[in-house]
């Protein structure tokens, strides 16, 4: 069971910029923080986006990481090897260790794609 | 003899038995039916993890003879809404996996596990954010069946509103235990254990 830190960490000595890109093709840039989760750091910016659990398990906040990145989601209580290799990213308990270009609103793409590695994911 | 007929209707056949006007109605007024009944077989997973779990989560509280009292009604009430989701799902056309393995492995929220450290505080804090993550499931549904499935909408609100007053449960007895804050959550006990007033269609506390 992970320990979560505070939500917004301010005073991170160590920042990344991550790029959200929502459906509608819109990008959003910011700093974030080492320490600070990407769902907290998008809602600090105002971008309303989907969660459910904000545990890392139920996916509804799943993204996609464009190209190479790096972040740290041991704050997930579910997240495979396979989600990271094929770029999903679980915005709730992740946390940036590099820059990042991601792309909002990936549930269902996830869900097929564990359900295609017969994973277990949450169906609806 | 009604006049009035609705299109939807039409596609259920005289004496048709695999088609249920129950379900093309609700079709009808844009509910994706099948999505639903996914949401719902999650949410069913969910209640029925979170029963098993709280069972746990309850016996490291000993000692805690006022905490116990109040997990064993968020306990019993999660089997109460595991029991009042079912035959919603079969209704729908739906049914709960064979297995129970994969029932558990698709519920929408996270398996509510005994901490490392089974402390009062930890023990509080997964129990409320297992309230939370069912009163988001639970605002979903509602949210998808408002003035398309009375059915359905029905049974969530009224799951939602024990989960509710769940996660005030849990903001109390941590404030306490944790921070030293009272933070009431302005109810009185159940009048048993697990009455689950709202599921049940019971009467509840208004003196
Ligand atoms: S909100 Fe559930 S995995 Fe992120
Ligand atoms: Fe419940
Ligand atoms: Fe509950």
């Amino acid at each position: 069971m992970p320990t979560f830190p505070p939500l917004n960490v301010a005073t991170d000595p160590k920042t990344y910029r991550v790029t959200f890109i929502l459906p509608d093709g819109s990008e959003t840039c910011l700093e974030v923080g080492e320490d600070e989760r990407l769902y907290a750091a998008a809602c600090r910016a105002g971008l309303n986006l989907p969660c459910l659990c904000l545990q890392g398990w139920c996916i509804t906040c799943a993204a996609r990481v464009e190209g190479e990145g790096a972040w740290d989601q041991s704050l997930s209580l579910r997240y495979f090897p396979q989600d990271r290799e094929a770029g999903f990213i679980l915005l709730c308990t992740a946390r940036p260790r590099s820059d990042l270009r991601i792309r909002t609103h990936q549930r269902v793409a996830l869900r097929d794609y564990r359900i295609s590695r017969k994973l277990p994911t949450p169906r609806g | 003899m009604a006049t009035k007929r609705h299109a939807s209707d039409n596609i259920v056949g005289h004496g048709d038995l695999t088609k249920r006007v129950g379900v093309e109605q609700i079709r009808a007024r844009g509910v994706d039916v099948e999505k639903l009944i996914d949401l719902l077989i999650d949410a069913a997973g969910a209640e029925f993890t979170t029963y098993y779990y709280y069972t746990i989560l309850r016996m490291y509280l000993a000692g805690n003879e006022d905490y116990k009292e109040i997990c064993e009604d968020a306990r019993l009430e999660d089997r109460a809404h595991f029991e009042l989701i079912t035959p919603r799902i079969y209704e729908l056309g739906g049914s709960i996996p064979k297995d129970i393995r994969e029932f558990a492995d698709r519920a929408g929220c996270p398996d509510a596990y005994l901490p490392d450290d089974p402390t009062p505080t930890n023990i509080l804090t997964v129990l409320l954010e297992a309230e939370r993550c069912a009163i988001r499931t639970w605002s979903e549904i509602c949210d998808l069946t408002l003035g398309k499935d009375p059915r359905t909408y029905d049974m969530a609100s009224r799951i939602l509103q024990e989960e509710i007053e769940h996660e005030a449960w849990f903001i109390e007895l941590l404030s306490k235990e944790r921070d030293g804050v009272v933070r009431p959550s302005g109810h009185f006990r159940r009048g048993t254990p697990g009455e689950a007033p709202y599921s049940k269609n019971l009467g509840f506390y208004n003196p």
